[in-house]
């Protein structure tokens, strides 16, 4: 989230709030009335509000901007988070309710920062990203347990091989998972081997595009 | 056109060796030499040996720190190896051997003396066959490579001769520890044309790995998609190179000649002919002739089908550095020579059979993606280096 971010208050005129928008490049204002958050507009909320510069060649216009409280448009019912709720349950807010931008309190209701679409993608490309020097396998394991341990083991104690990072995305069939996981090694062909030799099937560069796999073959 | 050359080459060298069966074998490197002698490739005057230096510690220690080396030392001379793997070492990959500082330091000399003999006008080019271990960075050693003779040239040659270094790497492999040595140094430009870090070790060189600081634009990545064929590999190279030059106007080429991306190759899925080798070299040193005064240090690098490809792979290099042309036919003695102790059938001729070739299916696919890499990197980088959108 951004820390202590630009807010507006509800007496503030339209014209602040486009301004604000501009010079910060931000397209969601949190709106704080003494201490506490009262609601939040959107640059889209402005423009919505804003007399159409097509059907009325408008010199009104600035007076309107000038004269319109942002009380007037805000939204008021604000779906808002805490600062320590898991970013995945945040993301899925957003996405439930088609929202740019999570205020994000704390337990009085004072304004702590927000947290916006950018972020969540910060934090997506940061789990999805580098996991120092390593080769990437798929591994195949069948949907039971000890299934993903008895793969690990292969690779760390058998191989002594370091796991870098491991995700085991859920979907797909029910009677399987795929675990993508980055090895430590320049060459994994000995640890591939082992994992194959105790019947798991492995892809790589990926299963789709593996020959073994038979996607080129 | 013979062009004059130096093959740095001594066998002494070949104990840069983890273990006996470790893949990164120097026995390659004899057999490459050998090649090149069988095929008359080498003589006393326009294409001759020459002998491999130590590289001293102040010239190891411009692109590594203090502790790391002392910690090789140590664990050169039989230490205790507790933090190994802190320093990236005591791993499956790059194991601790005794004497490893020593030979490592003649690798890493090696090419010093490539870069020595190029700048000072003796040769026009150099090959330091053993150099090229691009994966070692400033703390930490990595995928097979300890000191980074690489970048103890490039700092050599910064401060003996000044002037902008272009760092080309055709590894199928990124050129982590080169790119990350040079990340914010304007006058060192590093372009990395590898398999795609996707899926390859060590997960990194993708287009947006541009620099930092005053070196923002001047690392250079291409990901390759798995499988990627001479074709597009070669059409990327072809576009790019040239445009590279003309922006960065570069005073000498460094060019790290790993072999790879062959389709033969046991560590990587790219899916090159000896064709690629022989192309890319020719480019360079046409482009050198133009722009830098002919002036390029090669060194060898990864390659691990080491009797079907290195040998064939780097005598082409040398005969492209070298201005010789290769003769096809592999001559019996060194088929002779070499047959009895290989694990496989030795080729008959330098170069693939282009028949023998067979298409990857996705083609189209893989063409088109590293299509759009390409045009992506373009669009990024070009017009950040100074002076591209002057046209000079």
């Amino acid at each position: 989230m951004t820390r202590a971010p630009v807010a507006v208050s509800p007496v503030q005129s339209l014209a602040d709030a486009l301004r604000l928008t501009r010079e910060h490049r931000i397209r969601h204002l949190p709106v704080v009335h003494q201490g506490e958050l009262v609601g939040i507009v959107s640059d889209r909320d402005i423009r919505l509000a804003m007399p159409s510069p097509l059907t009325e060649p408008d010199p009104g216009r600035a007076d309107f901007l000038q004269s319109t409280p942002i009380a007037g448009i805000m939204s008021r019912n604000v779906i808002t988070v805490g600062p320590s709720d898991a970013v995945e349950d945040a993301a899925k807010l957003m996405q439930r309710h088609h929202i740019g931008s999570l205020p994000v309190v704390d337990a009085h209701g004072a304004l702590l920062g927000i947290l916006t679409e950018t972020d969540v993608l910060h934090a997506f490309v940061e789990l999805l990203g580098p996991a120092g020097a390593s080769s990437r396998l798929e591994i195949v394991l069948p949907d039971r347990a000890g299934q993903l341990a008895r793969a690990m083991r292969i690779i760390g104690e058998e191989r002594g091989v370091n796991v870098c990072s491991l995700m085991v995305p859920p979907g797909g069939p029910a009677d399987r998972r795929v675990a993508i996981v980055h090895v430590g090694t320049i060459d994994p062909r000995e640890v591939i081997a082992a994992l194959e030799g105790a019947g798991f099937q492995v892809g790589w560069p990926s299963l789709e595009r593996d020959l073994r796999a038979g996607g080129l073959a | 056109m013979t062009v004059p050359s130096a093959l740095i080459w001594d066998p002494a060298v070949a104990r840069y060796q983890f273990r006996p069966d470790h893949p990164f074998n120097p026995r390659r490197l004899e057999l490459s030499v050998s090649l090149m002698e069988s095929l008359g490739l080498i003589n006393d005057t326009t294409a001759r040996v020459v002998a491999p230096r130590m590289a001293t510690e102040a010239e190891l220690l411009a692109v590594h720190s203090r502790e790391y080396v002392d910690a090789v030392r140590r664990f050169s001379a039989g230490g205790g190896t507790d933090d190994a793997p802190r320093y990236g070492l005591g791993t499956d990959d790059t194991p601790v051997f005794p004497g490893m500082h020593e030979v490592t330091s003649l690798v890493a000399g090696a090419t010093l003396r490539a870069a020595e003999l190029v700048m000072s006008g003796e040769v026009k080019r150099a090959f330091s066959i053993c150099g090229g271990l691009h994966h070692a960075h400033r703390g930490r050693g990595s995928g097979f490579c300890v000191y980074s003779d690489l970048a103890a040239a490039i700092a050599w040659v910064r401060r003996e001769h000044g002037g902008r270094v272009l760092y080309l790497d055709y590894d199928a492999h990124h050129g982590d520890g080169v790119q990350g040595i040079f990340y914010d140094d304007p006058e060192v430009m590093t372009l990395s044309l590898h398999e795609s870090g996707r899926y390859l070790f060590p997960g990194t060189g993708f287009v947006d790995e541009l620099g930092e600081g005053e070196g923002y634009g001047y690392s250079l990545n291409v990901p390759l998609e798995p499988f990627t064929e001479d074709d597009s590999w070669l059409a990327i190279h072809a576009k790019l190179l040239p445009e590279v030059m003309e922006a960065f106007r570069p005073d000498v080429i460094l060019v790290q000649n790993g072999c790879d991306g062959h389709a033969l190759d046991p560590l990587t899925h790219l899916r090159a002919s000896t064709r690629l080798y022989e192309e890319t070299i020719r480019l360079v040193c046409e482009l050198a002739d133009t722009h830098c005064n002919g002036r390029v240090i090669a060194t060898g690098g990864g390659g691990y089908a080491v009797w079907e490809v290195v040998p064939r792979a780097w005598t082409l290099i040398w005969g492209g550095l070298s201005g010789q042309p290769v003769p096809d036919r592999i001559p019996h003695d060194w088929l002779n020579r070499w047959q009895g102790e290989a694990p496989v059938l030795l080729p008959e001729r330098v170069r693939d059979d282009p028949a023998a070739h067979k298409p990857v299916p996705r083609r189209e696919e893989i063409e088109a993606t590293n299509r759009r890499t390409l045009e992506s990197l373009r669009r990024q980088a070009l017009p950040l280096i100074r002076g591209w959108d002057l046209g000079w």
